[in-house]
């Protein structure tokens, strides 16, 4: 039994987060797989763990860690291996501008795309009691709004097309910081890298005309260095659903503008 | 390294960074610039992405060597690795996590909660022609909303709500003890940035709250903060508001 153990859906945005830190500090965990597909985040076991039912959360020895972006800071500090945040404290600061600018700004566009197109989608299937009982049994009444809506097909037409507009305006930022230097927010690969990939890493899939080798070849070039390290592998390898699957398009040597469909 | 800091009077998120800047003992430029009024889109540095884009909305922007920062609990993470004086965070890697999640809770339900209810109460006044150079179109949308008094119902009462939470949350964690995380921190003064103008604006979030109110008393106590406030040049700092962060749009 590892001294840690991570409770974690997929690798892919919050949940990845830090199961790519830990992987590339080279920390053993056990890896406790929640199927948010399932509800497995609002069910007594792991509320006993995290009362909020939000995925990840993180036991170290009798510690417990919630808030994904903080817990990657903790790991870093905490593990020994290679360092993800720069000794320079400008750097550090970029790093975490980049990461909220992410976790509260454009990751929740993404999200809301992604829950319309894959979460909904996979769910609407099941019987529509079990749906209903699955949502009281939300602990935050902001989870719950975004399941109804996930669930029910509700979003509106007009906080799409503004989600659309927020991943577009974020691509821009993103290729332009990536023209600036080698990683997001300094020169050594950091923990706002491993942040960014998780929301970023099926680019040229989700947004074809907004995305490849053409028109950003800097977010190419970034998200195609990340998925060659070997913690990254590692990771999506944990992966089990055709959504983290798509990461294999970085496998292309070149993505084009004849990419889109 | 020369440091300025462009701040506007001694509320919210200028309250953090100024705070800061005094508990570490930095030494820096200090310009103060009408934050409710828009001023700082006229800044030679308005348009960099990490000022134009900050999610905090309207806050103080630090300059050093050329680079212009944004986002006060993280500018504060800065002066706290550059300054001389005692500790900003705790060294115990677990205590420093949960100040940083107590911090995100902050930044994520409590300042946007503050920043709506303080811009219903007492509005900005902005320079239609500073609003025009706004680079962010959602933070425009909210000057926008705000300069036309449209205040929904019910994002008022979830805001007094969300005041309320934070309120209990802090009521409970100063049980035994001065400060929340322990020692005093970023913490502390990041709570108190976006609470003290809500103590007249949500009175019942605060009602027999003794803790709370003591710590807010024991924090304006405080050497580097008596000197923060005295830079006030509105009779009451904690009524002077400019949109700050969006509410949570998805979950």
């Amino acid at each position: 039994m590892s001294e840690v153990t991570l409770y974690h859906w997929e690798p892919n945005a919050n949940s990845g987060k830090p199961m790519l830190a830990l992987m590339e500090k080279g920390v053993p965990f056990d890896s406790h797989y929640l199927d948010l597909l399932n509800f497995d985040q609002h069910k007594p076991d792991y509320l006993s763990i995290n009362p909020q039912g939000t995925i990840p959360a993180m036991k170290h020895g009798n510690l417990v860690l919630t808030e994904s972006t903080a817990m990657m800071e903790y790991v870093d500090e905490t593990f020994p291996g290679p360092k993800l945040m720069p000794d320079d404290p400008l750097d550090r600061w970029r790093i975490r501008w980049w990461m909220k600018f992410m976790d509260q700004w454009l990751a929740p566009s993404f999200s809301m795309i992604g829950w319309k197109v894959f979460v909904g989608p996979a769910v609407q299937s099941k019987d529509p009691e079990e749906l209903k009982a699955a949502i009281e049994r939300i602990p935050l009444p902001e989870r719950r709004v975004a399941w109804r809506k996930a669930i029910y097909g509700l979003f509106a037409e007009d906080e799409m097309k503004e989600s659309q507009r927020r991943v577009a305006v974020g691509i821009r930022m993103l290729e332009e910081a990536l023209s600036k230097r080698a990683w997001l927010a300094s020169n050594q690969y950091s923990l706002a890298d491993a942040n960014g990939f998780n929301l970023a890493y099926a680019l040229p899939l989700s947004q074809p005309s907004l995305s490849n080798d053409e028109l950003t070849p800097n977010i190419l070039r970034w998200l195609r260095a990340i998925y060659a390290r070997p913690a990254t592998k590692a990771c999506w390898a944990l992966g089990r659903t055709s959504m983290v699957k798509r990461v294999t398009i970085l496998e292309q040597p070149h993505i084009g503008r004849e990419h889109v469909a | 390294m020369s440091m300025t800091l462009y701040h506007g009077e001694p509320n919210g998120p200028s309250f953090t960074v100024l705070a800061a800047l005094f508990e570490k003992g930095i030494q820096a430029e200090l310009v103060r610039i009408g934050l409710a009024e828009g001023a700082r889109h006229e800044l030679s540095c308005a348009q960099q992405a990490e000022v134009a884009m900050s999610v905090e909305g309207e806050g103080p922007v630090l300059v050093v060597g050329g680079e212009a920062m944004a986002d006060s609990v993280f500018i504060a993470c800065y002066l706290d690795d550059v300054g001389p004086g005692a500790p900003l965070r705790p060294a115990n890697p677990y205590a420093r996590w949960e100040t940083m999640s107590w911090c995100r809770q902050m930044i994520e339900r409590t300042a946007p909660a503050a920043a709506l209810l303080g811009c219903h109460a007492h509005p900005p006044k902005p320079s239609p022609a500073l609003l025009a150079k706004i680079g962010s179109v959602d933070l425009r949308a909210r000057w926008e909303m705000i300069g036309a008094g449209v205040f929904a119902e019910d994002k008022l009462a979830d805001s007094k709500a969300k005041v309320a939470a934070a309120v209990e949350k802090i009521e409970a964690k100063l049980a035994g003890r001065d400060w929340l995380m322990g020692e005093f921190s970023i913490a502390d003064l990041e709570s108190y940035a976006w609470l003290a103008g809500m103590v007249k604006v949500v009175p019942e979030g605060f009602a027999g709250k003794r803790l709370t109110v003591s710590w807010m008393e024991r924090l304006r106590g405080r050497p580097a903060v008596r000197k923060v406030l005295a830079l006030a040049r509105v009779a009451d700092p904690a009524a002077y508001w400019a949109p700050g962060p969006e509410i949570n749009r998805w979950g």
